[in-house]
């Protein structure tokens, strides 16, 4: 033991070399769990978040039933109660919460719980993004789609989604970035991703500052080449906003449709 | 007579906009209506549309209410266009699609059907070219013009203009009334909110004055404009001139 640790050199950059070629299995096993949850709960957090996003934002009319007022005022404060809930507690006391409530099902599968809470923590703040998408949009859009006879829910997926998702895109990638950090919370219910699997190389080689440089640079390589993705993703949404012929004298607006404000 | 308005209310809270409006619109004929800004001309169109509802009265379409239920409301407003101030053309959309998604989702065509007769209007309106091009390339009088063909595409009975020209640049409200003279020649029932007094003139069977939330004065073209009874129509007019 004591040659072991004698062997780990004793500037930084040399140590973090010396951790990771000993035990780089043990991160990459970390960061891969890390990955696996972030990306799914998020994906799995924005279908959460479409379904309540899109039930907050529906529209009553005044030419509406009684019953569809009544109905849809009684999800939004449902709806509310859950994105104020899961928004406005730490995720780690979620994970504790929610992992021994349901310990019968989440004793064998600490992965599945990791993905569970990531997902529901995950969809109250999608939620809030695809609802203020879908609200940010000029109501033009919704009058237009209704005067040519469309519903309500053609509007929605036809119309009113596609623009939102596409405005919110950088709110939603930003949150699989913020998810890849913050399932280093799961840590707290022994789920094994890279937070926890760092901690136990540091147990092993005594070396806490030395091995979390170790994952701190894992993480940021996760979520700098996340981020080089996404800005990638977006740079090619806008783009295809363009096919018209190339004889175009108007100059070509980036980003959201504009109408010019009307004259008095 | 295709549309029918019966003592029509409309408010937004305390705020009357619409006084006990009535109005008959005979088939085929071209309404303009003109009145000072807040007068509630947006508002009647709007009602008509359904876009907004109202307090009390009723308007029927073709003989029936078209509250009579709330499943049909879809199925009324694809036979009553309306064409925007501000355009409001499907921003995510090519200029085709912007035509076609109508006809597919809401008349059931098959998408072949849709894009013949999309091409086909949008050769009318002179921007067949433009077909594939996304609109937020478009000028304004171009976007006015596919938003004038987005609506013809459905094939309506009545055709609602609120002020289709306020929102362009001059050099632009030639090519989009020239568009809408061409409709008024087909003998469609229009609605046109405007402020361009010698357009009005010109496509007009009647013009209506609105002030205040009523139909204050109406007539042909020539009663209204060279010879105004009520007060307030005078000094409407009088002030329009002088600017
Ligand atoms: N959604 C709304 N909520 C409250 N008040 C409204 C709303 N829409 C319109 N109003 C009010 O109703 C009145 C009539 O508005 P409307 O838009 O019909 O006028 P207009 O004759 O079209 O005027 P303009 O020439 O400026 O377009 C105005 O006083 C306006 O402020
Ligand atoms: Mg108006």
């Amino acid at each position: 033991m004591i040659t072991l640790l004698s062997k780990i050199p004793q500037d930084l950059f040399g140590a973090a070399g010396y951790i990771f070629s000993k035990y780089g299995s043990l991160f990459f096993f970390g960061a891969k769990n890390t990955l696996y949850i972030a990306l799914s709960g998020t994906i799995i957090g924005l279908i959460i978040g479409l379904g309540i996003g899109i039930l907050r934002a529906l529209p009553v009319y005044d030419y509406d039933s009684k019953l569809k007022h009544w109905i849809v005022k009684t999800v939004r404060i449902i709806t509310s109660v859950y994105v104020e809930v899961f928004r406005g507690t730490p995720m780690m006391v979620q994970a504790v919460f929610i992992y021994n409530a349901f310990l019968p099902i989440f004793k064998n599968s600490k992965l599945l719980a990791g993905i569970v809470i990531v997902s529901i923590n995950t969809g109250a703040y999608m939620a809030e993004i695809i609802r203020s998408g879908i609200q940010s949009l000029d109501k033009g859009q919704n009058e237009a789609a209704r005067s040519i006879g469309m519903n309500n829910t053609q509007t929605m997926i036809f119309v009113i989604l596609p623009q939102a998702i596409k405005n919110a895109f950088p709110a939603i990638g930003n949150e699989f970035v913020v998810n890849i950090k913050d399932t280093s919370v799961l840590n707290v219910i022994g789920v094994t991703e890279l937070f926890f699997q760092s901690t136990t190389v540091a147990g092993i080689i005594y070396r806490f500052s030395d091995t979390f440089f170790v994952s701190a640079l894992i993480y940021l390589f996760l979520t700098y080449s996340t981020t080089l993705i996404l800005k990638y993703i977006e740079g090619k949404m806008q783009i295809s906003g363009f096919d018209g012929p190339s004889s175009q004298t108007t100059p070509l607006i980036k980003g959201h449709y504009k109408a010019k404000e009307p004259k008095q | 007579m295709i549309i029918e308005i019966e003592h029509l209310v409309k408010r937004f809270g305390q705020l009357e906009v619409l006084k006990d409006v009535s109005l008959s619109v005979n088939k085929g004929e071209v309404i303009s209506i003109i009145g000072s800004s807040g007068s509630g001309k947006s508002t009647l169109l709007r009602c008509i549309n359904l876009l907004e509802s109202y307090q009390a009265g009723t308007i029927k379409f073709e003989s029936k209410d078209i509250l009579g239920s709330i499943k049909g409301i879809n199925q009324y407003r694809a036979q009553v266009g309306m064409i925007f101030q501000s355009f409001n053309l499907f921003a995510h959309f090519s200029v085709l699609e912007n035509c076609v998604i109508g006809q597919v989702k809401v008349l059931k065509k098959k998408r072949t059907d849709a894009e013949h007769l999309a091409m086909e209007i949008l050769d009318k309106v002179g921007l067949a070219s433009f077909a594939n091009a996304s609109v937020m390339t478009l000028s304004g009088g171009q976007k006015q013009r596919v938003a004038i063909a987005r609506t013809l595409c459905m094939e309506p009975k009545v055709l609602l203009f609120d002020e289709p020209t306020s929102a362009l640049d001059p050099e632009m409200v030639g090519e989009v009334l020239q568009v809408i003279k061409s409709l008024a020649k087909e003998h469609r029932t229009m609605m046109i909110v405007t402020h361009e007094m010698a357009f009005a003139k010109e496509v007009s069977d009647r013009v209506l004055f609105m002030d205040n939330g009523i139909i204050l004065e109406e007539g042909t073209p020539n009663e209204l404009f060279n010879h105004p009874k009520e007060t307030r129509t005078k000094e409407f007019l009088q002030r329009f001139r002088n600017q």
